[in-house]
């Protein structure tokens, strides 16, 4: 051999040893990531699993009324399915003939007790609820609580819905039929099955098309891992070594018990259905433990097509796909005949998918942002909370359906306030309270949460108007005026033009229209929002004063004591306009707003609960007083048109219109629920509508439709009624946390309001 | 507040006490004078409410009309030690105006006769009664039943929703005043039961029981004396009330002093 020639030989072994070693070193150091992927996967299968937030539960009792049609649908929403006959599974509901309800309730862990579904029978009398039984017990029940709805998930990237099982809680049917249709030979193979492979190219081949896949149970695993549906080469090689290492690394069991949590079996909305057992509850409502042989056959048949096959989507195609696998199984004498025949027969019902589409974005984001304070983007998205909200969804759905309809209807009407494309489109929003509570129970803070996430419940801060007015003379009721006069409802005022000089100033408001109504009594002022009146009553009273009421009430935000505050020139949020008002309707008792209920952790132990705090920060007597005098604005005063849209029963309420027409308000209640809606642009364009044109018949609306269901309830006197002569004594009279107004209030009046003012 | 500021006002409304007593005249409620503690308005928000600026001083011819009610020990007579402007401010043992609030031995010898047990809440559910206020109060029921298997958290949740059900249902504030003093709550359990006596006034049995549970919120503050006389006004209204006579026997035997 010539020199060179060795020369080169030498050269080429050297380089191939080079490459040879380069190759192992990489390769084993390639296996060992796959490995490492494979054990993190393995002893940490479910690191992440996403927070759930509910909604509040739903509490019928003996006496409420209730439309069967509302009632539905909340079951539907809540999961049950309708049966013809009366339920025999959990999960169903009847509405019989006499128009009773049976309701087989679902198990729910509820906060402080886990509750066991039973079968119930809710019977009506007309629209009320006249008895409620407990079929299981033949007891006679007097309340019923629902449980909450599930409103949404936190997550990362997907939204990965699972509950963790043993293998031993499997039914031991559904396993074997899992393995007859997806993997025979799992016993048998070590994570790679050739002889499948092969048998699964030939079935192919014969019928020139996809039939069959040759993967393992071990591989599909390893493919979930990877959360995608990729099926190129440089993804099933890696797939195939992982299954070969999983295979060495554990035991079959292990392995089994991991696909049978991690397998993907459907989609509901945005949340992905992963595992056996979430799937039972997902297609059947019921746990593993109570699956017949045909839902077992079904659940093995999704596996390879979880859509497609969906009982959802085409029961036809969901029962042709069980008959199959139920026929293997009685092919390889897992189910006898007898078991066959019944299962084939079991008739799969039709059912709408109700699916969890997040309904309150703006709710949510709201919730996140009082979780965001204590809870960090990572323990919400990756630790399992479940979240309990005050927030009821059906009123939410109505509170979205009025907005928007609302605002349509207003662009329609009035053409000037349409917007080409997305600029500056006319807004709106609307927050409900229930005020004895402070629950939010609703909540929208823009017209589109996809056009935009700007929460203007209380993320804008806008002018309120005249929906301050009612801090005006709840400061003239409870404090008098400077000039010694004590306010009631029939005192006179002067409603004439004025000039309010103050720090040099001078401030001169203008009534609407200038239009004024020269003597006028302190009811008739507000109800008909008298500017100049007010400003009167305003200056008597003291703005500081004014102000110290708006802030007792539960305004928030820096009122200057400033004339123009008592118009409401300073800016508000809607979320604090209810809950000033809430103050009002409760009694004078004040709330703190309630959207985080509870907050537990995935075994339920709760983290945190934020209770109902209640705080009596005006005297009853006095916050009835206001109550009976925003009565009048609906009953004759500005919002009369409520009235006229059909919204009769007892409430008062409050229109809003900024001087410049930018903003328009309504803020109006019953007893029991309180809502208030802004119209307005975000680019503070003119409206040029009143409160009463373009947010009271959003209002009422949304009220006719929230209320329908409810008792009509009206406001109650408070044991001494205002217009007594202890009433008017106890004005002034501090209750026991109100001595501070007690120290300011006047002597009874000793002139003529008139020459005071 | 300060302490010097504290005594002086005390002095103050003590001796103006002491000369309206003297005069024949029903004293003068002096206002509670602690200010409104902050509030927070968002649930965890940590947004806090300014506080409420103190009002301006009270013309010095003012003159408040006492209420023709049944007369009632509030806070601010608590704090000023004036006496009530009830008889059993007259009771042998009690010095007006002295800041002894301390009742004599035979003190609740003069005491009205018990009235008759007024607490089973199922009974208020009569034919007129609405379905709203029939749920509430067997919720209430059921809250309190499961305060008595003490379980207070457990209570809570269901005697929040007796005022869903019906906001004016004044037994219902009472339970979850109880349920909050239960877990330590006294701040949150004085305000329940602020809103509870005005909705109870016509209730004498109730209102027995709304003082006889401040009294218990005091004590477990540590404030002895606001205790006791919170006890005392619910033995004023029902000298039957076993919560304050117990209390009150307890007290005099583990702190003699404490009112001192």
């Amino acid at each position: 051999m010539k020199k060179s020639n060795l020369r080169i030989f030498s050269i080429a072994l050297v380089t191939l040893l080079v490459i040879t070693s380069g190759g192992l070193v990489f390769g084993a150091w390639y296996l060992k990531g796959l490995e490492e992927t494979v054990i993190e996967k393995f002893e940490k299968p479910f690191s992440s699993f996403p927070s759930k937030i509910y909604s509040d539960s739903y509490l019928l009792y003996v006496g409420i009324n209730v439309r069967v049609d509302d009632l539905a649908e909340k079951l539907r929403r809540l999961g049950y399915f309708e049966s013809s006959s009366p339920p025999k599974r959990k999960g169903e509901y009847h509405i019989a003939r006499s128009g009773a309800v049976e309701i087989f309730l679902h198990d729910f862990d509820f906060p402080t007790e886990k509750r066991q579904g039973v079968p119930v029978r809710i019977s009506l009398q007309g629209s009320m609820i006249a008895r409620i039984e407990n079929l299981a017990t033949d007891k006679d029940l007097f309340d019923l609580e629902l449980e909450p709805e599930l409103v949404t998930g936190l997550y990362e990237r997907i939204w990965q819905e699972r509950k963790l099982i043993k293998l031993t809680d499997v039914p031991p049917l559904l396993v074997k039929a899992i393995l007859a249709v997806e993997d025979e030979r799992f016993y048998s193979h070590n994570g790679i099955d050739p002889i499948g492979i092969m048998r699964a190219m030939w079935v192919n081949l014969r019928s020139m098309s996809f039939q069959q896949g040759g993967s393992t149970l071990t591989q599909q695993l390893m493919k979930n891992f990877f959360l995608t549906d990729e099926r190129t080469l440089s993804r099933k090689i890696p797939e195939a070594i992982m299954a070969l290492i999983a295979e060495r690394k554990y035991p079959k069991e292990t392995i089994l018990q991991n696909y049978l949590n991690e397998i993907y079996l459907g989609q509901k909305g945005s949340q992905g259905i992963f595992g056996v057992s979430e799937a039972a509850q997902f297609y059947f409502a019921k746990p593993l433990s109570d699956l017949t042989v045909a839902e077992a056959a079904l659940l093995a048949g999704l596996i390879r097509a979880p859509n497609r096959l969906s009982p959802y989507r085409s029961t036809d195609a969901a029962t042709k796909r069980r008959n199959v696998v139920l026929t293997k199984l009685l092919d390889d004498r897992i189910i006898t005949r007898k078991q066959y025949e019944t299962a084939v027969r079991e008739k799969l019902p039709e059912r709408a998918l109700v699916k969890v589409t997040n309904d309150a974005p703006f709710y949510v984001d709201y919730l996140r942002r009082e979780l965001d304070e204590n809870y960090s983007n990572a323990v919400l998205t990756k630790e399992g909370l479940r979240i309990f909200s005050s927030l009821d969804l059906q009123l939410q759905r109505k509170a979205e359906r009025a907005l928007v309809e609302g605002l349509k209807k207003l662009e329609e009407t009035h053409p000037a306030l349409r917007r080409k494309g997305d600029n500056d489109n006319l807004e709106g929003a609307i927050i409900v309270i229930r005020p004895q509570t402070g629950e939010i129970k609703a909540m929208v803070g823009g017209r589109s949460y996809q056009k935009s996430q700007f929460n203007r419940v209380f993320q804008a801060k806008r002018q309120p108007g005249s929906i301050f007015k009612p801090f005006v003379y709840l400061a003239a009721l409870m404090y008098g005026g400077q000039s010694g006069v004590r306010y009631t409802p029939e005192t006179v005022l002067n409603d004439s033009q004025f000039t309010w000089n103050y720090d040099g100033k001078a401030w001169q408001p203008h009534n609407y229209n200038n239009e004024y109504f020269g003597a006028v009594t302190f009811r008739r002022a507000l109800e008909s929002s008298l500017n100049s009146a007010t400003g009167r009553v305003a200056q008597d009273v003291g703005i500081r004063r004014v102000r110290d009421v708006a802030q007792r009430l539960g305004i928030q935000s820096a009122l200057p004591a400033v004339p123009s505050l008592a118009l409401g020139a300073a800016e508000v949020t809607p979320l604090e306009v209810a809950v000033a008002f809430s103050t009002i309707a409760n009694g004078g008792v004040r709330t703190r707003p309630l959207a985080v209920k509870l907050v537990l952790d995935q075994n339920t132990q709760p983290l945190e609960k934020r209770d109902v705090r209640v705080e009596q920060v005006i005297n009853p007597q006095l916050a009835h007083m206001m109550n009976y005098i925003l009565k009048g604005v609906l009953d004759r005063g500005t919002a009369t048109s409520a009235r006229r849209m059909g919204f009769t029963r007892p409430a008062a309420g409050k229109t809003g219109t900024t001087n410049d027409y930018k903003d328009a308000w309504f803020v109006g209640y019953t007893p029991d629920l309180l809502a208030v809606v802004w119209v307005g642009f975000d680019g503070q364009s003119k409206l040029n509508l009143s409160g009463a044109e373009a947010a009271l018949p959003i209002w009422t609306e949304f009220m006719k439709s929230a209320t329908a269901s409810m008792p009509v309830t009206d406001f109650v006197a408070p044991e001494m009624p205002p217009e007594s002569e202890a009433g008017a004594a106890s004005k002034c009279g501090p209750t026991s946390r109100e001595g501070e107004l007690a120290e300011a209030c006047p002597q009874p009046a000793a002139r003529p309001v008139r020459e005071a003012l | 507040m300060k302490r010097s500021g504290w005594k002086r006002r005390h002095c103050y409304s003590l001796g103006a006490a002491f000369v309206l007593i003297l005069a024949g005249c029903a004293p003068q409620r002096a206002p509670y004078r602690v200010p409104i503690p902050p509030h927070t308005i968002g649930p965890g928000s940590g947004r806090v409410l300014p506080p409420v600026p103190p009002p301006a001083p009270a013309p010095p011819e003012t003159v408040y009309k006492p209420l023709p009610q049944e007369p009632k020990i509030l806070e601010q007579d608590l704090k000023s030690k004036a006496p009530p402007a009830s008889p059993a401010a007259k009771e042998p043992g009690r010095q007006p105006g002295s800041g002894e609030s301390r009742p004599a031995p035979d003190a609740t010898a003069s005491l009205p006769p018990a009235l008759a047990d007024d607490s089973s809440l199922l009974a208020k559910i009569t034919p007129g009664v609405t379905p709203q206020r029939a749920a509430s109060l067997r919720l209430t029921d059921e809250g309190s039943k499961l305060l008595d298997g003490g379980e207070p958290a457990k209570a809570l949740d269901r005697l929040e929703r007796t005022i869903v059900v019906d906001a004016t249902n004044p037994y219902g504030y009472f339970y979850l005043a109880k349920a909050q003093f239960r877990l330590g709550r006294y701040f949150e359990s004085l305000n329940f039961l602020a809103v509870a006596e005005t909705r109870l006034s016509g209730e004498p049995f109730w209102l027995s029981e709304v003082h006889a549970l401040r009294g218990e919120n005091y004590r477990a503050q540590g404030q002895l004396q606001r205790a006791e006389t919170s006890y005392m006004q619910a033995l004023r209204l029902n000298s039957g009330n076993r919560t304050a006579t117990d209390a009150l026997a307890r007290m005099q035997v583990e702190t003699p002093s404490a009112s001192r």
